[in-house]
């Protein structure tokens, strides 16, 4: 099997398959419990909790609710930091190749009288610094712009669009930084609001974060108890969190070394993939490595994916069989072609993927090309 | 007061002469198959009815098992009474006041000649009793609630209240039917109907991977599932069509790809309904609906068989089609994503009117034989029973490729 779907999810990190089997076993109560059983449990909580923190050196500014996931938190810091400071302004601004979850969770405010901005971006898939500037006005309380575009790979640059929300004392910046977590190293504290995935890096599906300033408010949108300083009722899954703090911290400390054989492979697939009719490059040449996004023109990519998952080969596309196909909003919004949109193939690395299967790849792949019929 | 039994009465089978016996059989052992999660239950069948003992049961329970078993044309919920005429009259008043409407009619069989009354003066008595003790009244000819009332050697039996069955034959006595399926909304319609009329089925699909997706052969299993309530096991025989699929379209001219596509498909059929010792071949064309489906691309694409080709579905609008898949559950499934035949090989005009001498142009223009005893020789077959997958025994194991 060749697994280069890691953008979807990843595997899971055997050091965190441990720790979540053991925080099961030994501390499994209620970190919210009164006894000292939940006192442990809630310690082990906590100590995760600034662990993240100070492995992203925001221990001092800001604050962390562990989440399910990235579109939690996503949700979380798009409608109640909205919702708390609408008498501020009511104008927010985003992109056009935001993930789902900061696009959806946005147009949810419009019948509150939000006025959402979605910002258009280069052909390489970035936002503009520029742009956002012209689009910057004295109303504006929030700014969501990702750190690392899911589909292809393109890199935002961070500080300086936080420089220029930061130059509008009203409004606040929140990054989703999904893609970025482990494989882009950039200055978390420009980010007033930060979102991420745990199983994105090797933690559990259900595990993720939101970390905000210490100085912002923002209203719950889970009622219930009053567990994660009372922004996010339920019970907390501390063995989950515990196992993200510890993915977190490997993926960090391995950050250089891991985005160096991935761009082995990257490159590698890049420079093959390039060369071959009927393949159009997608992902700008400076994107992160973990992504490589490209289009078939003459294909459907759909059907090339099918017959990956034949070879045991696993890839993502939007394509699909049907006549009514989805498209890439992202790509579209790139000004690739329709047929280019629909026709995508995504392949994302981790750095358990090996050169060889990156040649195995090329092989497979390029018989695949031969045998199928155009589109 | 519970009921003491149901009452079944049979579907078309008063048309059968000397065979009636074996339709009667095959039906009570249906009827027992459907009803075996109901261990208590008794079912005894004869000539004219078959009856189940509920045993304090829940009979609406049974009742909705009942109404999936084909052959059956109603079912009534039957109350015991001793035949003494007051102990009749009191129960007669007690059921009818349980009922809502206004009107009743009471119709009395007499099996039993040794009854001092005979049928009209029994009914005479048990209505003029019900009228002065129900707020009821009479109509003979469109009433509300129809009292039965039949007297037999060992007792009266009193019922008000019937429910339709599935019609049809009892399942097993017209042989074994080969149904393409094709994963949309009308095979599972068509595949049902068959199961309703009575006639077995065995299903065949046509994959053409990587242009088809393997979730559609999911898709079907969860269909054939859902059918397992009306037949047991099913098998569900998936060819491996791409092959055949890509020399088609590499020879024949794009207008008439998809017919000659279905010649292939109903000479493959043919080809595994006698090997499986099918009779028949079915599928979910609609007259009309797609240029496959015209009359005149009947002829085209029959021409290639001489096995009757079933089409329960020949008359529905894909409305009427729609409902009686939500009403059978196979709707939701119907509509997943994945479809059977990609993009790639929709023709932008196919050929509404083909002709038989074209058709037999192209495919001279290519050996396909090969390919369709290929397709024949490397189908997988899976077999789904009540409501599972089941392995299959080694013997029926699929031919890996030569």
């Amino acid at each position: 099997m060749i697994y280069f779907d890691n953008a979807a999810t990843t595997s899971t990190l055997k050091g965190a398959e441990e720790i979540f089997i053991r925080e099961n076993r030994e501390d499994f109560a209620n970190p919210h419990s009164a006894h000292a059983f939940g006192r442990t449990a809630s310690k082990k909580l906590e100590d995760a909790r600034e662990e993240i923190l100070e492995d992203l050196h925001l221990e001092k500014t800001h604050s962390l609710i562990f989440t399910s996931g990235a579109t939690e938190s996503n949700n979380l810091a798009l409608k109640g930091l909205p919702l708390h400071y609408q008498k501020r302004g009511k104008r927010i601004i985003t992109s056009a190749v935001e993930h789902p979850s900061v696009l959806n969770a946005l147009k949810e405010l419009i019948p509150f009288g939000f006025d959402i901005v979605i910002l258009p971006v280069t052909s390489e898939g970035k936002v503009d610094p520029e742009t956002l500037k012209n689009a910057m006005t004295n109303e504006t309380i929030l700014v969501s712009i990702m750190a690392v575009n899911n589909e292809v790979g393109a890199i935002n640059d961070i500080a300086s669009l936080a420089k220029i929300v930061h130059a509008f004392p009203k409004a606040y910046f929140h990054v989703d930084a999904t893609q970025a977590m482990t494989k882009l190293a950039f200055n978390y504290g420009d980010a007033d609001l930060l979102s991420f995935s745990g199983h994105k890096f090797g933690a559990f599906k259900g595990s993720g974060a939101l970390i905000y300033k210490k100085s912002i408010a923002f209203e719950s949108i889970n009622a219930g108890g009053e567990q994660e300083q009372g922004f996010r009722a339920g019970t907390v899954n501390m063995p989950g969190n515990v196992a993200m703090a510890y993915a977190l911290h490997e993926g960090l400390k391995n950050l250089k070394t891991h985005e160096q054989s991935v761009r082995l492979l990257h490159d590698y697939l890049q420079q093959n993939l390039a060369q071959m009719e009927g393949v159009s490059m997608n992902s700008p040449q400076d994107a992160l490595p973990y992504v490589l996004n490209f289009s078939l023109t003459k294909k459907k990519a759909s059907v090339v994916v099918e017959a990956l998952s034949e070879n045991e080969i696993y890839v993502s596309t939007v394509s699909a069989c049907s006549s009514e196909e989805p498209v890439s909003y992202v790509l579209e919004a790139m000004g690739k072609s329709e047929g280019d949109a629909r026709n995508s193939i995504r392949l994302s690395f981790s750095a358990d993927n090996t050169l060889d299967e990156g040649k195995r790849f090329v092989e497979v792949f390029s018989t695949i090309m031969m045998g199928v019929q155009d589109r | 007061m519970n009921p003491d039994m149901l009452m079944i009465h049979y579907g078309e089978l008063s048309t059968k002469g000397d065979n009636r016996k074996l339709f009667v059989n095959q039906l009570a052992r249906n009827i027992r198959h459907a009803l075996k999660s109901f261990p208590t239950l008794k079912v005894e069948a004869s000539r004219d009815h078959a009856y189940v003992e509920l045993h304090e049961e829940d009979a609406s329970s049974v009742i909705a098992r009942l109404q999936d078993v084909s052959g059956i044309h109603s079912i009534s919920i039957v109350f015991k009474s001793d035949k003494n005429l007051d102990h009749i009259k009191n129960f007669a008043v007690e059921l009818l006041s349980k009922e809502t409407g206004k009107t009743f009619k009471v119709n009395v069989k007499r099996a039993d000649k040794s009854f001092p009354m005979s049928s009209y003066e029994l009914a005479c008595a048990l209505g003029d009793y019900c009228l002065d003790h129900t707020a009821f009244t009479v109509d003979v000819h469109h009433p509300d609630v129809n009292l039965d009332v039949d007297v037999r050697e060992e007792a009266a039996y009193l019922s008000c209240h019937d429910f339709l069955g599935a019609g049809g034959y009892p399942l097993g006595m017209n042989g074994k039917c080969l149904t393409l399926l094709s994963g949309g909304i009308d095979s599972p319609v068509a595949a049902y109907l068959l199961l309703r009329r009575g006639i077995r089925i065995e299903c065949i699909h046509f994959a053409a991977p990587p242009y088809t997706s393997d979730a559609v052969i999911d898709k079907l299993k969860d269909i054939l599932k859902i059918l397992n309530t009306y037949q047991e096991d099913i098998k569900l025989n998936v060819v491996p069509f791409t092959e055949l699929q890509l020399a088609i379209y590499k020879n024949v001219d794009e207008p008439y790809c998809i017919t000659i596509m279905r010649r292939m498909m109903f000479r493959i059929a043919e080809g595994l309904a006698k090997k499986e010792h099918c009779l028949a071949i079915a599928t979910g064309e609609s007259v009309g609906q797609v240029a496959s489906q015209t009359l005149p691309s009947m002829i085209a694409i029959n021409d290639v068989t001489n096995f009757p080709v079933l089409r329960p579905m020949c008359t529905m609008d894909k409305l009427d089609s729609i409902a009686l898949a939500e009403k059978i559950g196979t709707y939701p499934i119907s509509i997943r994503p994945y479809e059977d035949c990609c993009t790639i090989f929709k023709p932008k005009a196919p050929k509404t009117k083909p002709q038989i001498h074209d058709c037999e142009f192209f495919e001279s223009k290519f050996d396909w034989k090969p390919l369709v005893e290929k397709c024949i020789a490397e189908v997988k077959s899976y077999l789904l029973v009540d409501g599972e997958e089941k392995v299959f025994p080694e013997e029926n194991k699929p031919i890996e490729n030569k």
